[in-house]
Parts: structure tokens; C-alpha cells; sequence
């Protein structure tokens, strides 16, 4: 089963020379012993939010936001991909990553076994993006309007993929099943739902490959969830 | 910056065209000031395309016009100048380049390619293509500064130092920030740019509209500032409309299928005709029913005129246009009441069929008043009663308290203007409605005498 890793930290937080050189030890060390136990598949930390762009259509217009999805005080920093035997063991994995003591890992399992699991390399000219497909906690769509979600979302995909620009993606298990990882003074705390309680909650993700965020604007205005929904697109680090 | 001289090759290059006299000082200051204002813009387009760097570009042109300042005065001014700053400042970007090159490769760090790529750009030899004569640099920079994943408010700063040449202080003081939350801002916008890799380019066709409605709507933005007269300082205020009006030119000029940028110019041209007039000696604000016409700027009037007919005959009915139509018939009329208040309300309608702005639709009330008569227009206000935007908006209050008075209700008039005036943000707007105010309670306590 593939398990999505979503780091979330406080932006603001001051984190001092000493304990960056800390946490970068400890990531090497994690990347290590994933890739020891072939667990983890990919991964990268995301640009702050404050290069983030929002895309929504409402009423016919293309609405794009300079900024995330949702005001937090934790938000996305980065994710990981891992390839476990259950949610508790992403779970431990999560518990031991150096995000955990520096705000909140929420683990989540992936509803679509995506065919490719290893992200090719970027062509030079290219930027990356990870598009979070957002949808409102309390949507309510017509019958037909939910029926018709899911091959528009999969004739979403057919076109991105022939294009190319889509690398990898897949739908996220619903929160209700999500459990969160923080590390307090040494202690791990496991609890359940998401890293914050919001109003729009992250339903699944692309990971766009484009010649440049008009294109990946473009791509994310496509997505049948921009009618209704939101999707951040945030360029990798 | 004051690195490594990069001038080597730029003095050989002004010789030849330097002229033979050397005029005084003052004459000198001047040219470089008005070299600046109008060859800014050119040079940081021109770097930012071939460096891609924004900073970099920022600060070799300023770096090019501090050295015309000092060697202009002596050795004369170069017979194009423009030349010679893009020269300069390119001299510069390229020393510059070398030097972080050098740096990245000591430092080996992993990621030369931007930088030697960046390189190779900027080291081809120095020809005419390093001058944006064709403006095309300029509206590509325009349309990156405007793009819609920025701030509204980092578009307008990013236009004004960009294309506008504003230093961050000044840009601060025209929008009421501290200097150091306009410098985050700006900041802010260049980075997403590069990291979010924002396109340096003018949109496809697919997309020129709704991206050229976003900096057409900056450029008006930037031109309300200067021009309403709210709050700041007046050199600021006037520098904003100019700068704006230059920009508004250049885009209808290089925008030519793009009929709303000859509107948005003739109405720019339009309102900055009535500078004179809209204000009189104690800063007060001055009706248009009150204004002074002959005080009206006929150079404008008639640009303007020319503008509005060119974007009307390629087919151009769109938000701007039609403002300037409207605005067109007030410049042809010699008074309010020979006014051609019919076509005014057509052009409302079919204004407010584009855009449901409740501020719109007051406007559409004021001329219905203008045209049919003050109760005709009271009645449209009172349907905007209920506007949510418009509840705490001081103009509903005002121009119910004018309908009011004009119908001989001096009572109501007397309480409506008290309501403006609880809503009012600016002292010049407060001075006007007490003095309607005391106007209308006199007329009130003459009634009641007799």
C-alpha cells in the first residue's frame, strides 16, 4: 500500500543554525534507513507558501489567489511517499522523520495505486510543481454533478498524461482515515484527522512537470474540482 | 554597486558619439532626469529578459544612471544617451554575472547552469537588440509585473519601480506603508517570480485578454492614486498619473487589437483634463457641475477624442471604453445642462450590463437623475438601498442627500448629508458636504421663517 507523508510546519517558526544542522543530519539519516528498507519511493520539501498561486472557477471565471489554499499556521512544506505493509508502520516511519519535532506529519493512504512509482529526472527547462486538489468539507454536489466527478477527473488525467506534464498522483483516502505525528519533548503524539481542522481539505495530488506556472495554471484549471474545489500549485524546492 | 569598472569598453564606445560642447550642469542634471524617466523602463526590461535576474537589473541601471550623473556634466551628453545607459548598464550585468560565476564555481555549488546560461545570454556583442526601440521588452516586463498569481497590490508596486522607475520609498509613500513592508513586497513578487517560474513573455492570444484586462487594471489602479485627490503627497500623487498615463500610451500602442487599452487611455486623458479644475485653491473638491471648463485641458480632450474614436471603430464596447464614452460627452458639453445626458444613461446601461457594480449603478442614478429628473433618480438609489457594498459608502448618502435637495426635501437633504458625513474618509469630501449641508439647513430655516 502507498502512504503520502504531508509535512506541516509553522512558516514563522525560528529555527537557529545549530538545530537546522540537527534536522539535516536526521533527514539524512531517515532517507538512509527508507531507502535501506525500500520503503520510501520519492519525496521533496515545496518553495513557502508565499510562492504558492490558488486556482478556482466560479461562476465561468478563472479566480487565481497569490497564497495557499487555506490560512494556517501549519501549512505544506513537503511530502514523502513511502510503500508500507500498514498505516502503522508509515506511521512509525512518520514518527521518526525530523518534521515530526517541528510540527505535524499527517499520513494518508493513497485511494489509486498510481502505475509509476519512481519520478523520472527533470528535464532541465522545466519547473516542478505539487498541485494539492482541495475540496470544501461541507460540498454538497448534485447526484448528476457526483456522478459526473469522476470520469471528468479521469479524462482529466488521460489529458495530462499524453501531454506529459503530469508525473505522478493519486487520490487521498478520506480524512477520516488520516492520522497525524507529532514529536513533543521526545514523546510521540499519534492522533486522529488531519494536521488542522479547515474548512477545505486536501483530497489529492498532482505532481506537475511544466515549461512554466502558466501552463501549470492551466493544467490545474482543467481539473473538474477547480469548479467547486481549489488546487494549490507550489513549486518544488 | 560599486564593483569592478565595466567602463572600459563603454568609453570607447560614447566617444565617438559625445558631443563636442559641454553644457552646464544644471542643463546636464536635467537631461540624465529626464533620461531616466524615459529610458528606465527600457533598460530593466532589456536586462531582465537577458539576465533573468531582476535584481541584477535593478541595480546595474541605477548604477548606469549614477555614473551619467557624474560623467555627463564633464565630458557632455552622449548624442543617445538612452545607448549609452543600456551600454553601461549592460557592462555592468556582465561583470556582475562573471563575478557570481566565479563565486558559484569556487563554491561548487551544483547549479552552474542558470548561471552560464544567464552568461551566455548577456555575452553576445552589444548591437541594437540590446535596445527595446520596438517596446517589446517593456510590455513583456508589464505583462510579468501583472501577472494574476501576484498581490494586486505587488503588481502595482512591481509596475511603479519596474516599468515606473519609482524607488521603493517613494512607492511606499504614495500607498501609506513603511518603506520596509514595500521593499518585503517587492521582494516577495520578484522571488515568486523566478521560483514559481512566472513567464517572462506577452500571453498567446488565447489568453491576451483577461491577462491584459489584469494590467490595464493596474495602470488605472496606479492613475486613481495619483489622481483622487485622498491623502499623500501631491509631487508623488502627480508622478503616479503621469507615469501611468506614459504607461497607458504605451500599451495602446503596442496593444493595438486590443481596443479596452485606447480606452483605458482616452479615459486616463479624460480625467487628468479636469486636474485643474477638480480642486480649488483650498484643496476642496470641486463638482462637475461647478468646475471651471475653460480650466479643462483641450490638448487631452482632443487626444483623448482621437483615442476613444480609434477604439470604438475596432469594435471596442468593453468597461473602459464605454467610461470613456461617457467621459467624452461631459468634454464636449460646454455646461452640465447642455449636457448629452441620454447617450450618458445609454452608455450606463450598457455599462452595468458588463459590470453589476453598485458604484455603477449610483452613476447610472446621478445621470437618470440629469436627464429625466431628480425623483426619477431617487427612486434608482432608493432599489441600491439595500447593496451590501454600498451600505457604509458615503457617495449613496451624498447623492441621496443632492437628490433630495433638488426636489425642495430639505429636511431629508439635511439628515442624508449628516449620514454622508459620518461615512466620509477625506477632509476635502467632509468640507464639501458641510458646506451643502449648511446650505441646505439655512434654506431649511428661511422656509420655516416665512
Amino acid at each position: 500500500m502507498l502512504y503520502m507523508l504531508i509535512h506541516a510546519i509553522d512558516e514563522s517558526r525560528d529555527v537557529d543554525d545549530e538545530r537546522w544542522a540537527q534536522i539535516d543530519a536526521a533527514l539524512s539519516a531517515w532517507l538512509d534507513e527508507t531507502a535501506a528498507a525500500r520503503v520510501e519511493l520519492h519525496g521533496s520539501r515545496l518553495r513557502p507558501t508565499s510562492d504558492a498561486t490558488t486556482v478556482k472557477i466560479r461562476d465561468g471565471e478563472t479566480i487565481l489567489v497569490d497564497g495557499p489554499f487555506t490560512e494556517t499556521k501549519e501549512q505544506v512544506v513537503g511530502y514523502d511517499l513511502l510503500s508500507c505493509e500498514s498505516l502503522d508502520e508509515a506511521l512509525a516511519w512518520a514518527a521518526r522523520h525530523p518534521t515530526a519535532t517541528l510540527g505535524s506529519i499527517e499520513v494518508r493512504a493513497l485511494h489509486d495505486a498510481p502505475s509509476r512509482t519512481v519520478l523520472p529526472d527533470q528535464v532541465p527547462t522545466t519547473t516542478r510543481y505539487m498541485m494539492l486538489v482541495c475540496v470544501p468539507e461541507d460540498v454538497e454536489l448534485s447526484d448528476d454533478e457526483a456522478a459526473r466527478i469522476g470520469p471528468a477527473t479521469d479524462a482529466w488525467v488521460r489529458d495530462v498524461d499524453a501531454r506529459g506534464v503530469r508525473l505522478f498522483g493519486s487520490q487521498l483516502a478520506p480524512v477520516d482515515g488520516a492520522r497525524t505525528a507529532r514529536v513533543v519533548d521526545g514523546d510521540v503524539l499519534l492522533v486522529d484527522g488531519p494536521f488542522a481542522e479547515t474548512k477545505e481539505l486536501i483530497a489529492g495530488f498532482d505532481i506537475l512537470e511544466c515549461a512554466d506556472l502558466d501552463e501549470a495554471l492551466d493544467v490545474a484549471a482543467r481539473h473538474p474540482v477547480a469548479r467547486f474545489g481549489s488546487l494549490e500549485v507550489r513549486p518544488f524546492w | 554597486m560599486s564593483g569592478g569598472d565595466a567602463s572600459a569598453g563603454v568609453d570607447d564606445a560614447a566617444d565617438e558619439s559625445r558631443r563636442p560642447s559641454t553644457p552646464s550642469n544644471e542643463l546636464t542634471r536635467a537631461t540624465v532626469v529626464g533620461a531616466f524617466r524615459d529610458e528606465w523602463g527600457r533598460i530593466i526590461s532589456t536586462l531582465v529578459r537577458r539576465t533573468g535576474d531582476w535584481d541584477l537589473a535593478e541595480e546595474c541601471a541605477q548604477a548606469a544612471f549614477e555614473r551619467a550623473l557624474s560623467r555627463w556634466p564633464r565630458d557632455g551628453v552622449p548624442e543617445r544617451p538612452g545607448a549609452w545607459l543600456t551600454t553601461v548598464a549592460r557592462n555592468l550585468a556582465i561583470d556582475q554575472l562573471r563575478r557570481i560565476d566565479r563565486e558559484e564555481l569556487a563554491a561548487r555549488r551544483a547549479a552552474p547552469r542558470d548561471v552560464l546560461g544567464r552568461f551566455d545570454q548577456v555575452f553576445e556583442p552589444p548591437d541594437d537588440l540590446w535596445l527595446d526601440d520596438s517596446g517589446d521588452d517593456r510590455l513583456r516586463l508589464l505583462f510579468t509585473c501583472c501577472h494574476p498569481a501576484l498581490a494586486v497590490e505587488s503588481r502595482v508596486a512591481l509596475t511603479l519601480r519596474t516599468l515606473g522607475g519609482l524607488t521603493t520609498a517613494e512607492i511606499a509613500r504614495a500607498f501609506l506603508v513603511s518603506e520596509g513592508t514595500m521593499a518585503k513586497r517587492l521582494v516577495r513578487a520578484k522571488r515568486k517570480i523566478e521560483n514559481a517560474a512566472i513567464p517572462y513573455r506577452v500571453p498567446e492570444r488565447a489568453s491576451l485578454g483577461p491577462r491584459s484586462a489584469s494590467v490595464l487594471s493596474v495602470i488605472y489602479l496606479i492613475f486613481n492614486e495619483g489622481y483622487s485627490a485622498s491623502s499623500g503627497d501631491d509631487v508623488i500623487r502627480r508622478q503616479l498619473a503621469d507615469r501611468a498615463l506614459e504607461l497607458a500610451r504605451l500599451t495602446a500602442q503596442l496593444l493595438p487589437e486590443e481596443p479596452e487599452a485606447r480606452g483605458l487611455l482616452a479615459l486616463i486623458l479624460f480625467q487628468r483634463s479636469r486636474f485643474e479644475a477638480r480642486v480649488d485653491e483650498n484643496g476642496d473638491l470641486v463638482t462637475l457641475e461647478e468646475q471651471d471648463r475653460s480650466l479643462w485641458d483641450h490638448h487631452d480632450i482632443a487626444e483623448a477624442l482621437d483615442a476613444l474614436d480609434l477604439a470604438r471603430r475596432s469594435g471596442g464596447e468593453g468597461t473602459y471604453v464605454l467610461q470613456a464614452t461617457i467621459a467624452s460627452h461631459h468634454a464636449r458639453a460646454d455646461s452640465l445642462t447642455r449636457t448629452d445626458w441620454g447617450a450618458i444613461v445609454a452608455s450606463y446601461e450598457r455599462l452595468l450590463r458588463l459590470s453589476r457594480s453598485p458604484v455603477v449603478a449610483l452613476n447610472h442614478a446621478v445621470a437618470v437623475a440629469m436627464h429625466e429628473g431628480p425623483a426619477a433618480g431617487l427612486a434608482l438609489v432608493a432599489d441600491l438601498e439595500d447593496a451590501a457594498a454600498l451600505r457604509d459608502y458615503y457617495l449613496l448618502a451624498a447623492t441621496r442627500a443632492d437628490l433630495l435637495r433638488r426636489l425642495g426635501r430639505l429636511d431629508e437633504a439635511a439628515t442624508s448629508y449628516r449620514e454622508a458625513l459620518s461615512r466620509v474618509g477625506t477632509e476635502p469630501e467632509r468640507r464639501f458636504l458641510r458646506r451643502r449641508l449648511s446650505e441646505v439647513d439655512a434654506a431649511n430655516a428661511q422656509q420655516e421663517r416665512h
